[in-house]
């Protein structure tokens, strides 16, 4: 959409990029052991969240802190649906689980979109807490707080695949759905609501459907997750830090882009490993810090740094510390 | 219910109150005047806590005297915070301000973590668990004292929000940013000045409640939420509003408390939605929508 | 004196019947009765605070009358959603204006053309390609691919009109759009209204430029306080004693005077 001309060489380059990278992924298991393998999946599960939160927090600008809601909506959706008489298989389940994720986020979101921005941030949150204290407590269905168990299944191969299959069907959906009419609506909304209202586009529907489709992508990954943990709880699949790490992953990557969000999954993933390695117990400390050093530096994520990279590699345009800096200096009061 | 059991409630709500009423002030302080809502206001809550813990343990000090001292050494802690940290991004989009007091919530809470362990730790004095009974009705003394310290730091600030010059130059900045400039205020200093005063009561709150409850690093997380429930129940208008809220919310958190406390949070935040969805502009106070 | 450029019998494209707005205890508007006749141009005058941001925020959905009703051509749009208002073939542009700041202005105006009037018909290159056309006809072209956000105030005003035009509107109301121009920029922002209104759309517009509103409008109403005090050819309503005291003064009332006596 807002794409300036004269990147078209820039973007041969990143389409390149991008299918050495798939290739990369593709033929990435040979080469690693289960363990690795496992963070692989992790960072591929966590690109799924964060595509499906930047179509509403991104695009349209409403930031959710509540999707991982849907997440366990999802995780417990497959997990009873396949521990159910009918034993549903995988797939279908897991579909379903989307679906159902995808409606009750169209009811929630009728009433909670029309928030302004701090209160519909914390009416989602509110909403997570809520999913969590039902799950915990409708034991009938949930079992509560012992969790269920699902069928086992251990090959990392499996679940890699799934994630990866997912992660690119993600992008395709992200393009195809950003450059249709839904796509300039999100856009339009995030830049003035009052105009696009004016302009025709009819906000509330758009607003849900953006909603509607962020809660899909965080029920399938919930759903991969419980599958591939096999236990589900309450208290593992409802918790906060996940809602955090898409909401980072995908401020890391770039809000509003395409491939932002699996680039930021896969820095914060990276980011992560190395924190937990060198500081275990300071690891959520060095998180904040970074979360912080990211929200006053590079508000806008890494992807208009590797576009920027490109203009300036092609000599078009100069290195400029000043428009680093420039940013932080225009938010602060004098 | 019987009268006694709603009588307990009852108590316990209103001395409950008095300490939400000062977490939430300083809360909505910081909102109403700067337009930030603080993640990490619970964490500062923690620090007065644990500081409070300490200075008794270290060097004997009544937990009573340490409160002024706690809530100094949190002003400056939050002014110097405000300066470095909250001052880039007070302009920035709303997710930028959220994210930015989200990371330092975590950092200051698992710092705390760090260095003090996840243990519950509590203050115990001599006249811990002393109290008075009013007929069936027990009114511990301490968390009476708690309610009557609260309600006079609050009184003491409402007094300095209407009467003194930078009261007044905070009020006229929450109200419209560019006329204060134009009569001389000085903006980032006010703002600086406002995110301290909240640092401070929510480090004197925090004081109170280690003597009140057990706490561990995890403390501040549910005053937060507590804190911006209690905003949207009263509104951001004036300390009015906010004693208002807290004492509805206290009533609320307490009596569903006892009745289905596995449900409590749900049912808060149900009310919470509920709110925002029919009565966006709380009990009275500024409106909520988009 | 001139005829009034309209015909008596054009058809009405807009009617406001006793259209109220109270704001809490304010009474923004007071029982507006209005017509507004296909083809012409409708100049509304009046100080600030008289109501005319209301009116159009009433009238096109952005708020909703406390009473009275409105039908366009011939369809009560007093209750609809102003994104439906939009689409029936109604648009507006903001006072303080409103671009879509982080696209390029080509951006800004093809979401007018793919989600207005003509929108149903058009996918999003064809909104492109029109968008294309309507910033030829404003003036925009050569800033096509600029973000919203550098732009001019006088090129912020045009895009905020292309975006209206771009919605393939019947009916546009204009708030203010002259605020802050020069006197050149005002003759060419006449002239393009003229040529837009010359093209078959019909406007209502608000202005406080008053050589504009006199040069342009075929008839002019004027509010004061929510009401409707004047209405009907310009150079009769600003001899109207009421318009003069609420709003032009006598120092204008006597030029204006003066100016017609020398034709």
């Amino acid at each position: 959409m807002p794409e300036r001309r004269g990147l078209r060489v820039g973007q041969w380059i990143g389409l390149a990029a991008t299918a050495v990278l798939l290739v990369g992924l593709l033929i990435l298991p040979k080469f690693q052991s289960q363990y690795d393998l496992l963070t692989y999946t992790r960072f591929l599960v966590l690109a799924l969240m964060a595509q499906g939160w930047n179509l509403i927090g991104g695009y349209t600008g409403y930031a959710a802190f509540g999707n991982v809601a849907f997440f366990g909506l999802g995780a417990y959706t497959t997990g009873l649906l396949m521990l159910s008489k009918l034993q549903v298989p995988f797939f279908p389940a897991l579909f379903c689980g989307a679906l159902l994720a995808g409606l009750i986020a169209a009811l929630i979101g009728l009433p909670v979109l029309r928030l302004k921005g701090h209160y519909f941030a914390i009416a989602t949150l509110g909403v997570a807490e809520a999913f969590r204290q039902i799950a915990d407590t409708w034991d009938s269905v949930t079992q509560g707080s012992t969790g269920i168990d699902l069928p086992v299944r251990t090959e990392g191969e499996f679940f890699y695949y799934s994630a990866l299959a997912f992660v690119v069907l993600g992008v395709l959906v992200t393009i195809a759905l950003r450059r249709s009419k839904i796509g300039y609506a999100w856009v339009a909304i995030r830049g003035d609501q009052d105009a696009a209202r004016m302009l025709g586009i009819n906000t509330t529907a758009m607003k849900v459907l953006a909603f509607a489709f962020s809660a899909m992508f965080a029920a399938i990954a919930g759903g991969l997750t419980a599958y591939q943990n096999i236990h589900v709880t309450p208290g593992d699949f409802f918790k906060i830090e996940y809602t955090l790490q898409m909401i980072i992953a995908t401020i890391i990557g770039g809000t509003g882009t395409i491939l932002g969000p699996v680039l930021g999954a896969g820095v914060y993933q990276l980011l992560s490993n190395y924190v937990w390695t060198r500081f275990l117990e300071l690891h959520p400390t060095v998180l904040g810090l970074i979360i912080i050093l990211f929200i006053i530096f590079l508000p806008r994520g890494l992807m208009p740094v590797l576009t920027g990279s490109i203009e300036v590699a092609r000599g078009r345009r100069r290195f400029r510390l000043q428009a680093l800096l420039a940013n932080v200096r225009a938010h602060r009061v004098t | 219910m019987n009268p006694t059991e709603f009588g307990q409630i009852a108590v316990n709500a209103v001395l409950l109150s008095g300490i939400l009423a000062l977490v939430a002030l300083g809360f909505s302080l910081v909102w109403g005047i700067m337009n930030i809502v603080n993640l990490s206001h619970g964490a500062f809550v923690v620090l007065g806590a644990y500081l409070t813990f300490f200075l008794h343990e270290l060097v004997g000090l009544d937990p009573f005297v340490t409160i002024p001292i706690v809530m100094f050494a949190l002003f400056l802690l939050g002014f110097g915070v405000q300066q470095v940290l909250i001052n880039q991004v007070i302009r920035a989009p709303l997710l930028a301000t959220f994210l930015l007091t989200f990371g330092l919530e975590i950092l200051i809470v698992n710092l705390v973590n760090y260095f003090f362990k996840a243990d519950l730790r509590s203050v115990t004095t001599r006249y811990t668990g002393t109290g008075m009974s009013l007929g069936p009705l027990r009114i511990p003394y301490i968390r009476l004292a708690a309610l009557g310290i609260s309600l006079l730091l609050v009184a003491v600030t409402a007094a300095f929000l209407k009467s003194t010059r930078q009261g007044r130059a905070i009020r006229a900045t929450g109200m419209d940013i560019d006329a204060a400039r134009l009569t001389g205020v000085k903006v980032a200093q006010i703002y600086a000045l406002t995110f301290a005063i909240g640092a401070s009561l929510a480090g004197g709150a925090g004081s109170l409640l280690s003597m009140i409850v057990p706490f561990d690093p995890n403390l501040g997380e549910t005053y937060t939420q507590r804190a911006f429930v209690i905003c949207v129940l009263g509104g951001l208008g004036d300390v009015g509003n906010v004693i208002l809220g807290a004492i509805l919310y206290a009533f609320v958190d307490v009596f569903v408390g006892a009745r289905l406390p596995e449900m409590s949070q749900a049912f808060t935040f149900g009310v919470l939605v509920l709110l925002l969805v029919l009565r966006p502009q709380g009990i009275a106070g500024k409106k909520l929508y988009a | 004196m001139e005829a009034p450029a309209v015909a008596q019998s054009a058809e009405v494209l807009l009617q406001a019947r006793s259209v109220t707005k109270h704001f809490g205890g304010v009474a923004a508007l007071q029982g507006v009765d209005l017509e507004i006749r296909r083809g012409e141009i409708l100049g509304v005058i009046g100080p600030n605070g008289a109501g005319k941001t209301t009116f159009v925020n009433c009238i096109s959905g952005m708020d909703k009358p406390t009473s009275g009703t409105i039908l366009f051509k011939g369809v009560d749009i007093t209750h609809m959603p102003g994104y439906a208002i939009g689409r029936l073939g109604l648009a507006r542009t903001f006072q303080v204006v409103k671009p879509l700041r982080q696209l390029n202005v080509i951006d800004n105006v093809a979401v007018g053309a793919m989600f207005g009037a003509g929108g149903s018909k058009r996918n999003t290159s064809q909104a492109r390609a029109r968008a294309e056309q309507v910033l030829e006809q404003v003036g925009l072209k050569h800033r096509s691919t600029h973000l919203a956000a550098d732009l001019t105030l006088p090129d912020l005003k045009r895009l905020e009109l292309a975006k209206a035009l771009a919605m393939d509107p019947e009916l546009l109301f204009l708030d203010e759009v002259m605020a802050g121009l020069n006197p050149t920029e005002v003759e060419r922002a006449m002239q393009m209204l003229q040529t837009i209104n010359s093209s078959g759309i019909t406007l209502f517009v608000i202005e406080h430029v008053m050589k504009a509103i006199m040069g342009i409008s075929d008839r002019i109403v004027v509010l004061h306080f929510g009401k409707k005090i004047a209405e009907g050819d310009p150079s009769k309503v600003i001899e109207n004693p009421q318009v003069i005291e609420a709003y032009l003064g006598e120092r204008f009332a006597k030029r204006a005077r003066g100016e017609r006596q020398k034709r």
